[in-house]
């Protein structure tokens, strides 16, 4: 249960009427009742990472492993419902948040005395994301795919190669499209209202900073788990994982791969029937070739069915990767105390049904083949350069081109 | 018995505090929708004024969450006024104490109501917020049984036939509506820490409980067009009115569940694959709004369906020669 922090509203004047008395005596009625204000919204300590760390060869108990590490780093990101910004260790110069955004997006849902209305992740977000950004709000085991986990900060829909952070304008495209046969809504509604539309900019850095909070705290417990490192504030090698996951999200938009001009024929529709299926056969060969390896996921006919399947990284994570079979319901269950969610195959894209979900723009399909998508089996596809094999510009769109025209149009 | 002066007040304010509780709830339901419950910070003024002298300029110009919770807070007190005048009208006119006990109960409700919507607010407190969402659509319901109970056909009810089956599913009927309010309530006032195995529990029960009602409104349309009851007309409107409520709110609570999480079968059909959720959107949210208010009709038609039979359970027992014709207990007491 949430409690107005009462600096933010405070009791005005126009409270202490004559009803006043009354109000209170009705309050302590209703609170007997419902036992309210006795949990405060906080933070979830990674169970889940440290049980699929400590499971094979460790004794440590991982409840006790993760609740330590979640007090280290509240300690500094602050609490559920006051953020702050670890400076006494980035210094002044590493900026990956505005924590006026981060302040505006934290803590319960309301407007202060000032108007300005707070807690917007909560009101947003949390049903599908959790409180924690880790992806278990209430609605979570109803939806496919899951909502995502921030902690891991990994993102697929994004405009950096693979192991590199996506940029703000990645994010900021994510929430105002949504992402379509998903649970992710489009938050479009509020940018184009001008009284929230400030929201998404805002949303964007609280984002980013459960993702760094939680990557922090993901890494100090591998860390402690791992190489016995104590988790203590004061610890140097701690500290240092601070600065570099704040680091990778600060200079995200340097790694940011620009798409090169594309050709004529993917911007007019070729009328030219003869011209059409010219490219689009050169666009199938490169879709079949060995090289791309498309058709093993995606099917021969683009629609999804290929003999390839697998799981993604949220899933491998604590199961793969911590010895336990996903596929057998024995095995897994054993993690399902620690907020472990039924494992489910990650489906390729059926190309059939037009449905892109990081933008169907030629150059938002383009980023996704080229630089895959992070967190899911989607590889990026080999480029030609610097005299590796590949496919050249010219390729690709082509194979922008093929993989577009697979839409069923009727 | 109804007094008999040329114009009944007391069935005029019953009927407008019936028919002004339903948009406050629709108001309320926005409320939630928008989670706009603390878009005014302070009880019982607004921004520090008096709720009625806030300026009109900032919350009718305002920020959505402003006008819809500062709004629902002036239709309350409206409809408190509403309440205020029935209870006048029926010190007045009405002849039945029990009537006029139970018009002072509904202002006593309303009063409940807007303490809770008071304290939600001032302590922040969103069980609270649950709770007053929950005594809503029963305040509702508690006013529609006035308004009924000061119909043409509470007095003039006649019946031929015994309907003790009819009685009992409609009680049931009533019990399910409510239980299941209660369930969506939870689904949307649950809290931002609320568990995902919690909630997709409350889900389930919710899809059960809508089984559940989805059976006895057509047991009671099959039971009301059947012998020995079609032979009374009455019984028909309200039954027909449940089943047109029953269609609206199956199609409703899918909608509702498709623009707030996407269907589950996106991989199925094109177009759920292209489907975009899109949040806080105008119709959106209506859909889901309406949703909740559609719930607290269903309750007050089952009000509605239960008085039609209670009335000629009693009419019946009342007729000199059906003496030996078994009454529920219940409604037997002198009404
Ligand atoms: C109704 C549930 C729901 C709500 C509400 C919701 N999301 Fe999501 N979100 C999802 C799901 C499901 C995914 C995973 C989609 C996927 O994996 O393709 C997702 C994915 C994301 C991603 C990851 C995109 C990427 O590139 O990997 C971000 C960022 C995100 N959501 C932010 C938000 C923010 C911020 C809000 C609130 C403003 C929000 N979401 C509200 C369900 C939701
Ligand atoms: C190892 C399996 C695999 C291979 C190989 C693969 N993909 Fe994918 N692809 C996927 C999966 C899985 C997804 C869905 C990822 C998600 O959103 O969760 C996907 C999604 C996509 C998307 C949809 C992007 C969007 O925005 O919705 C495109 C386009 C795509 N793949 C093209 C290709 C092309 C072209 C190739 C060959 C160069 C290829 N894929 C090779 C597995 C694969």
């Amino acid at each position: 249960m949430i409690r107005s922090d009462l600096g933010n509203r405070q009791l005005l004047p126009a409270y202490h009427n004559s009803v006043g008395w009354l109000v209170m005596l009705f309050a302590l009625c209703t609170c007997a009742f419902t036992g309210c204000g006795n949990s405060k919204a906080t933070y979830k300590p990674n169970d889940l990472h440290a049980a699929s760390l400590t499971r094979e060869g460790s004794d440590l108990e991982p409840r006790g492993v993760a609740k330590a590490a979640s007090a280290l780093v509240e300690q500094w990101f602050g609490s559920l419902d006051a953020p702050r910004w670890p400076s006494e260790i980035l210094g002044g110069e590493l900026e990956a948040v505005r924590m006026d955004s981060v302040n505006r997006c934290a803590g319960p849902v309301g407007r202060g005395v000032d108007k300005v209305e707070r807690g917007v992740y909560r009101k947003h977000c949390v049903s599908c994301h959790g409180l924690s950004g880790d992806g278990l709000g209430a609605a979570a085991m109803l939806l496919e795919p899951y909502p995502r986990d921030f902690r891991r900060g990994t993102f697929k829909f994004k405009s950096t190669p693979i192991g590199k952070k996506p940029t703000r304008e990645d994010i900021h495209r994510t929430l105002y499209e949504g992402i379509p046969g998903t649970a992710m809504p489009s938050f479009r509604a509020l940018e184009e209202s001008k009284e929230f539309a400030d929201d998404i900019d805002d949303l964007v850095e609280y984002v980013r900073f459960l993702a760094i909070r939680g990557e922090v705290e993901r890494r100090i417990i591998a860390l402690h788990v791992r190489e016995g490192v104590a988790l203590d504030e004061t610890s140097e090698q701690l500290r240092e994982v601070v600065r570099q996951v704040v680091e990778k999200w600060s200079s995200a938009s340097s790694d940011q791969v620009t798409v090169p001009e594309s050709p004529e024929f993917i911007h007019s529709p070729i009328k030219n029937p003869q011209e059409h299926s010219e490219l689009m056969q050169k666009g199938k060969s490169h879709f079949e070739s060995e090289l791309t390896a498309c058709v093993k996921c995606h099917g021969t006919s683009g629609a999804g069915d290929g003999t390839s399947q697998d799981y993604d990284e949220w899933t491998k994570d604590w199961t793969i990767l911590a010895g336990i079979d996903p596929k057998h319901p024995s095995d897994w269950k054993e993690m399902k105390p620690f907020g472990a969610l039924k494992p489910v195959l990650t489906k390729p894209r059926n190309f059939h049904w037009g449905a892109y979900h990081g933008g169907k723009s030629p150059s938002e399909i383009f980023k996704r083949i080229v630089l895959g998508i992070e967190g899911t089996p989607m590889p990026p596809v080999a480029r030609a350069q610097n005299g590796n094999p590949g496919l050249t510009d010219q390729e690709l769109w082509e194979l922008v081109y093929y993989v577009m025209h697979l839409e069923d149009r009727s | 018995m109804i007094s008999d002066v040329k114009f009944n007040f007391v069935k005029l304010w019953a009927w407008l505090a019936a028919m002004f509780i339903f948009p406050l709830i629709w108001v309320g339901g926005l409320v939630t929708t928008h989670d706009a419950g603390m878009a005014v910070p302070d009880w019982p003024g607004t921004y520090g004024y008096n709720l009625f002298l806030y300026p009109l300029s900032t919350w009718l110009y305002g920020p959505f969450d402003l006008l819809i919770e500062h709004g629902h807070r002036l239709l309350g007190s409206w409809v408190g006024l509403l309440v205020i005048f029935l209870c006048i009208a029926a010190w007045k006119s009405e002849t039945r104490t029990w009537y006029r006990r139970a018009c002072l109960g509904l202002l006593g409700a309303v009063i409940a109501q807007g303490l809770l919507g008071g304290f939600r607010v001032v302590l922040d407190e969103r069980t609270i917020a649950m709770i007053h969402g929950c005594g809503g659509p029963l305040v509702f319901g508690y006013a529609s049984f006035l308004a009924f109970a000061s119909s043409r056909d509470w007095k003039h009810a006649n019946a031929s036939i015994h309907s003790k089956g009819l009685w009992r599913l409609a009680w049931i009927l009533l019990a399910a509506t409510i239980t299941q309010l209660v369930l969506g309530a939870q689904l949307r006032h649950a809290l931002p820490g609320t568990s995902p195995v919690g909630f997709m529990s409350m889900v389930h029960l919710h899809l059960t409980f809508a089984g559940i009602v989805t059976l006895v409104i057509l047991g009671v349309y099959f039971l009301v067009r059947t012998y020995p009851y079609a032979s009374e007309p009455g019984l028909r409107a309200p039954a027909n009115a449940l089943v047109g409520l029953l269609i609206l709110q199956l199609t409703l609570g899918i909608g509702t569940w498709m623009v707030n999480y996407a269907l589950p079968w996106s991989e199925t059909m094109p177009s759920l694959a292209r489907y975009v959720i899109s949040a806080k959107g105008y119709w959106e949210s209506m859909l889901v709004t309406a949703h909740q208010a559609t719930g607290s009709l269903l309750i007050a038609f089952s009000t509605w369906l239960i008085c039609r039979v209670g009335r000629r359970q009693i009419a019946l027992a009342r007729k000199p020669d059906s003496r030996n014709i078994q009454v529920q207990p219940s409604a037997a007491v002198k009404l």
